[in-house]
């Protein structure tokens, strides 16, 4: 097959560096021998010098891809228009699939940028993103429900908004990530309001009514109120916003007032 | 209160029938051993043991002689049985002048016993308090935090090791007064090195508790002003126009609280 060959070769040619997407020792070795090797995983188990973390397992392989290459990018472990090649697992955990893509090949989104250099620590960004996306997975009862939560730079976020009722969360000191947590929110995601969190991830308040100046917050049409307020707290503050929405279902992430990530639960 | 087994066995059967017994005494002891070894195993396996010692060392070196730590801990209880059973059998039977020697051996025997346990379960001990402190000190990229396991470790050998020698009545005061001066230094070391840290705790166990201000309040403290961010039990963080104080929370209680309120 030198026609396959000779294609993948080509693929490759003039490739700066090789994306290695969560990949066992022996590989990440035996590429790391005489390539520019980034590791792109949930975790550093190969030990590699050029690493950047997933926050999330993103299902859709050009999510994942775009993770890793604004992460890299940030890092400058590659250059902003380098030649890349990836090398993923679609179908499985080991390695089947090989892409080659250019670093400036795509919009920046933002997507690293959300979660590295927020406010709030990443891995309370990823545990309150698992619990929106769980609580879209499952709904209140089978019925579909919608939740605003604002993570990072609590206090200001509490001094732009107001008690809707008594805060359940008074003198409590639960932060996201708890196993607790999960059922706890699910009922109160019941109620009417936004939960705020701390950079650290404790749960400061619910049943919070958002007040942020909602002027010049440019959001995709047809979002909604819950949409529009996490729109404009963002960009009010240094907190982010995650955002469930109850008509379609998507997980959405708010930073300095625009969309930037959107997540489908049951894809996930 | 020392009863004449032997002098009572022979008053009660006759000469020939003491060998019975004796005999009998054996074969129960063979039984009762290998029902205390099966016992042994399976309580220690119900209660996790085997989990809990998996890849330490010892476990390992047990392993390469194909065994395991259960299986030795049960063994040396049958062991001990086997033993008891046989000093009992040869004492009943009188096989030559046995007594003084024999009533020393069976009365040193649950001492060796113990020795011997206790000096298992401090290796076993000692190296999974090694693993677990090195694992909480992962994150921490340091190689001079290396040596805080290795001195866990070591502790727990120690302390063993006194025990068993203390059960084997060894004199031992001079390592207990070794093991005080060493646990007293670590003490005095703690205090001195973690006395703010100390208070702070103490202050912020306090401030979690009855929460005089919370998260988005603007307070006062020492000088400081802007709004709380965060309350964890050592620091409290406030923050005003782009600067962010990270106070201890001993300031907090020695400056005390001010909160502003418009």
């Amino acid at each position: 097959m030198t026609g396959l060959d000779d294609f993948l070769d080509e693929l490759v040619a003039d490739a700066d560096a090789v994306f290695l997407f969560s990949p066992g020792k022996t590989q990440y070795e035996a590429l790391a021998e005489d390539d520019d090797v980034v590791v792109v995983g949930p975790s550093n188990d190969v030990e590699a010098e050029t690493f950047v973390e997933l926050p999330l397992e993103f299902e859709d392989l050009r999510d994942r891809i775009r993770f890793g290459v604004e992460g890299a990018v940030e890092h400058g472990h590659v250059g902003e228009d380098a030649e890349l090649v990836c090398l993923a697992g679609v179908f499985d955990e080991d390695v089947d699939t090989v892409s080659q893509v250019r670093a400036d090949q795509f919009e920046k989104s933002g997507v690293y940028d959300l979660f590295a250099n927020s406010r709030a620590e990443p891995s309370v960004i990823r545990d309150v993103l698992e619990v929106a996306v769980e609580l879209g997975k499952k709904g209140q009862k089978g019925k579909p429900v919608g939740a605003l939560f604002v993570v990072g730079d609590a206090g200001k976020v509490m001094n732009k908004s107001r008690p809707l009722s008594y805060n359940p969360f008074e003198k409590s000191h639960v932060h996201v990530g708890d196993p607790i947590v999960n059922v706890m929110l699910k009922e109160f995601s019941r109620l009417d309001g936004a939960f705020v969190i701390s950079d650290s991830g404790k749960i400061v308040s619910a049943y919070r009514y958002l007040e942020p100046s909602a002027e010049g917050v440019d959001i995709p049409k047809g979002l909604g109120a819950r949409h529009m307020a996490a729109g404009a707290i963002t960009r009010d503050t240094n907190a982010i916003a995650i955002v469930l929405s109850e008509s379609d279902g998507l997980v959405r992430g708010f930073k300095a007032g625009e969309l930037i990530l959107e997540l489908d639960p049951e894809a996930y | 209160m020392q009863i004449d087994w032997p002098g009572l066995v022979r008053r009660v059967f006759s000469e020939q029938g003491v060998f019975v017994v004796s005999i009998g005494i054996l074969l129960l002891g063979m039984v009762l051993g290998y029902l205390i070894w099966r016992w042994t195993r399976r309580m220690l396996r119900n209660a996790g043991v085997s989990e809990a010692v998996e890849g330490t060392p010892f476990e390992r070196t047990a392993r390469s002689f194909g065994t395991s730590t259960v299986g030795i801990i049960s063994n040396i209880a049958a062991v001990f049985v086997y033993v008891l059973a046989i000093v009992l059998a040869i004492n009943v039977a009188q096989l030559g002048n046995t007594d003084v020697f024999w009533t020393r051996v069976t009365a040193y025997l649950p001492s060796l016993f113990i020795a011997a346990l206790a000096l298992i379960v401090g290796l076993v001990v000692g190296d999974q308090a090694r693993l677990r402190v090195s694992e909480r000190l992962r994150s921490i990229k340091l190689p001079e935090v290396s040596l805080i396991p290795e001195l866990v470790k070591y502790s727990v050998f120690y302390v063993a090791i006194l025990i068993a020698l203390g059960q084997l009545g060894v004199e031992t005061t001079a390592l207990v007064v070794l093991l005080g001066v060493y646990a007293f230094a670590v003490v005095i070391v703690a205090l001195v090195a973690f006395w703010d840290l100390l208070r702070s705790g103490a202050a912020g166990i306090y401030l979690l508790l009855n929460e005089p201000y919370s998260i988005g309040d603007r307070v006062r403290i020492g000088g400081n002003e802007g709004i709380v961010q965060e309350v964890d039990m050592f620091t409290t963080r406030i923050e005003s126009e782009g600067e962010e104080y990270i106070l201890p929370n001993q300031n907090v209680f020695e400056s005390g609280i001010v909160r502003i309120r418009d």
